[in-house]
């Protein structure tokens, strides 16, 4: 198995059944060598990548805070969408985010969630979408962001609870985190890469302090 | 109403077409490119004088009032039934009758009495010639993007339109003849078009349908030398007379000499005649449009369910659109009022950026109408318009609709509007930042989006308390076993009472999660302030 993924990575061997973006294919950097390498150059734009884990707080957050500061330098709009808590922007500023791009969207059901979520992605204004669903949803909902997703120039972020893992989901990457003794630890669920292959987890340090 | 009159080629001297074109309100209106075509064929050039080249075409809207109410009306099948607009009074008279009506035998100008004979119960509806000559000005005000000389008649429902000086703009006066019906037919109204080389001929030829043109006074005299005297606007011994003598057609009474018809008949014939040739000229005043947005819709059904608003307020906005290109005015924000018997529900909409088509606001109203109950019926609509702003450069160019292209830095995602729309104006914000050193009250969420402000940056207080991404009311907490010390925040002693001595910290609890804590200095007791991410 080894043998023949080091194969199937060639170089030179193009898939055409390979889903894993192309080389040019636009990325929001992730900040981190290892997990750039994983997800094929970077957060993948024109994708949906479902984040499945609890509790909130563990740094799924922090993980994105490059690729959050790449798209609000770029000028683009990043839409928050129902999440647990207030963002601190004070603090999203230190970061390198601008806060005037952060866009926050209070929604009372997960359906409007979703709404807003296909909303956002159908404007070129935005390039990161950041969205929490509660529950369970349908998967003809989670089909049409994802829809809307590969339609658009941004890169949308569906933070689910673990349990979501049974359900298949039409997102375009799945990846479980849970923490780590330092950091997080990821396994790709679904993806088009090698990483979805080998099935190894991911281990992702936390970031040093900026 | 129109302004005092202002005989147009009294105020200004004259001046080649080409020139005049650019008092025109072009900018608005939806690409009518001139097309490079053969110049026209004119009467030579230097005996045109302004008052020859004048071209007026006339818009007859006999159906003004059926128009006004089918517009209102969401359902097709009811204006099938026989409609009879009646004028009140002692006698009560048909005003006007629709085509079932009149297939039956009702005529306007039947007593009520004769005409409720021969229907099976007819719709009745009053007639309401205040509301016809709103309507008309409203008309009038579209109309504006066809010339800057525009004359509303109430009285006869009809429209003149001086296209004299901007028939090359819009290709030759045939094709402005056809932009002007299908602007009037997307209304909802069915205009009948006449184009003469005067006010008096476009009359004539828009009452008697006829679509030719006349270009020159020779083709005029030919076009109109057939039409029966019936026809003219006479007085009726001057009718009769004429029709004693024998004459039967125009062209009759064009051989005879002036002299003599005037001694029989009286210089008002010689008048009129005059003015059909436009030999004389016929000074008409111009009409001013009010520089406001307020239209009303009355409802002939009330409407219990937000679903069926959608087709008169399409209507209405397809209005707000044709007028505001006629004044080249542009809005970003609109009012609808719904009537009801006894109340009235404002609703408000505002967008990201301005724009005037009806078919953007008309799904954005939608979904905000979705959001509401109505409380009771509603029997009108009503939209305005608070300020209306000067047309930007056109929004919609090509470049940006390139996706590859950055968005402008300054302007808000045009989403905004629909978001808002749908789940409320409190739904959709942006936090602010205060300046104040604690966190839990140093943000405030603006919902007002309509500009991007000035970005500030954290305090050193802020600063302080580390830069931990998500935020929570304070909560007690437990004292954490491995604090990582960020900062010691310290707010005034002048806040009576309310000073803060924090030491913040961040750490993680068994879950995993990492917490943003401080231990309050003064009682020495943990908090939750929210998570470090």
């Amino acid at each position: 198995m080894g043998t023949l993924d080091t194969l199937l990575d060639h170089p030179a061997l193009w898939r055409g059944r390979s889903a894993a973006p192309a080389p040019d294919a636009p990325v929001w950097p992730s900040g981190h060598a290892e997990l750039d390498r994983a997800l094929g150059g970077g957060w993948p734009r024109g994708q949906l990548v479902e984040l499945l884990g609890a509790p909130f707080g563990c740094g799924e957050t922090r993980l994105l805070v490059p690729m959050l500061a790449a798209c609000g330098h770029d000028g683009y709009w990043i839409a928050v969408i129902a999440p647990p808590a207030t963002p601190w922007l004070p603090g999203w500023q230190t970061l390198g985010i601008p806060p005037e791009r952060v866009l926050l969207i209070h929604t009372e059901h997960d359906r409007d969630t979703l709404w807003a979520g296909e909303q956002c992605l159908r404007d070129p204004a935005f390039g990161v979408l950041l969205a929490w669903l509660r529950g369970p949803v349908e998967t003809a909902l989670l089909r049409r962001l994802r829809l809307a997703a590969s339609e658009s120039r941004a890169c949308a972020i569906l933070y689910r609870p673990p349990n979501a893992a049974a359900q298949p989901s039409p997102a375009h990457q799945r990846l479980r985190w849970q923490p780590a003794a330092s950091g997080l630890e990821l396994h790709c669920l679904k993806g088009g890469g090698h990483w979805a292959r080998s099935g190894q987890p991911l281990r992702v340090p936390e970031a040093p302090e900026a | 109403m129109g302004q005092p009159a202002r005989p147009p080629h009294a105020a200004m001297p004259p001046e080649p077409a080409r020139q005049q074109l650019s008092l025109l309100p072009v900018a608005a209106t939806p690409a009518p490119v001139p097309a490079p075509q053969p110049p026209e064929t004119r009467p030579a050039r230097s005996g045109a004088t302004r008052a020859r080249q004048e071209h007026w075409m006339a818009i007859d809207l006999p159906h003004l009032a059926l128009d006004a109410l089918a517009r209102a009306e969401p359902d097709p099948e009811r204006l099938q039934r026989p409609l009879l607009v009646v004028t009140s009074g002692a006698a009560p008279r048909v005003h006007t009758a629709n085509r079932a009506a009149r297939r039956a035998g009702a005529r306007p100008g039947m007593a009520l009495g004769d005409a409720l004979a021969v229907l099976d119960t007819p719709e009745l509806v009053e007639h309401d010639p205040d509301a016809l000559q709103a309507q008309l000005e409203m008309l009038a005000g579209v109309l504006l993007r066809f010339s800057d000389h525009v004359h509303p008649e109430p009285e006869a429902s009809r429209i003149l339109v001086e296209v004299g000086r901007s028939r090359r703009l819009f290709g030759g006066l045939e094709a402005l003849g056809q932009q002007a019906r299908e602007t009037l037919v997307e209304l909802g109204f069915h205009p009948r078009i006449g184009l003469g080389r005067s006010p008096a001929a476009a009359r004539l030829l828009a009452r008697l349908r006829t679509p030719a043109i006349a270009e020159d006074p020779e083709a005029l005299r030919r076009l109109l030398s057939p039409v029966p005297l019936e026809a003219l606007p006479l007085a009726n011994t001057t009718r009769e007379g004429l029709h004693a003598v024998g004459l039967r057609q125009l062209g009759d009474l064009l051989r005879l000499s002036r002299p003599e018809l005037a001694r029989r008949h009286g210089p008002e014939l010689l008048d009129l005649l005059d003015r059909l040739l436009a030999r004389r000229a016929e000074t008409l005043p111009r009409f001013v449009p009010p520089p406001v947005l307020d239209l009303s819709l009355r409802l002939e059904h009330e409407i219990h369910a937000t679903t069926a608003l959608a087709f008169p307020l399409k209507r209405l906005l397809r209005q707000a659109e044709a007028q505001l290109r006629g004044l080249n005015r542009s809005l970003q924000g609109m009012t609808l009022e719904l009537i009801h018997r006894e109340a009235r529900t404002r609703l408000t909409l505002e967008r990201g950026q301005p724009g005037i088509r009806a078919d953007e606001w008309l799904p954005l109203w939608q979904t905000r109408l979705e959001r509401e109950t109505l409380p009771e019926a509603v029997i009108g609509l009503r939209l305005q318009a608070p300020h209306l702003l000067n047309p930007a450069d056109r929004g919609d160019s090509l470049l940006a609709e390139d996706p590859a292209s950055r968005p402008p830095a300054d302007q808000l995602p045009a989403v905004l509007a629909r978001l808002r729309a749908r789940l409320g104006e409190q739904a959709v914000a942006r936090l602010i930042n205060r300046r104040t050193p604690r966190p839990e009250d140093a943000q405030r969420p603006r919902h007002d989006l309509a500009a991007i402000p000035a970005p500030t940056a954290p305090t050193p207080g802020q600063r302080a308390a580390g830069n931990a991404l998500w935020l929570q009311g304070p909560e007690p907490a437990a004292p954490p076993e491995q604090p990582q010390w960020l900062g010691r925040l310290e707010d005034g002693w002048w806040d009576h009472g309310q000073d803060a001595r924090r030491d913040y910290a961040c750490s993680r609890d068994r879950q995993g999660r990492r917490l943003w804590l401080y231990r309050c200095l003064r009682s020495g007791q943990w908090y939750r302030q929210g998570y470090w991410g």
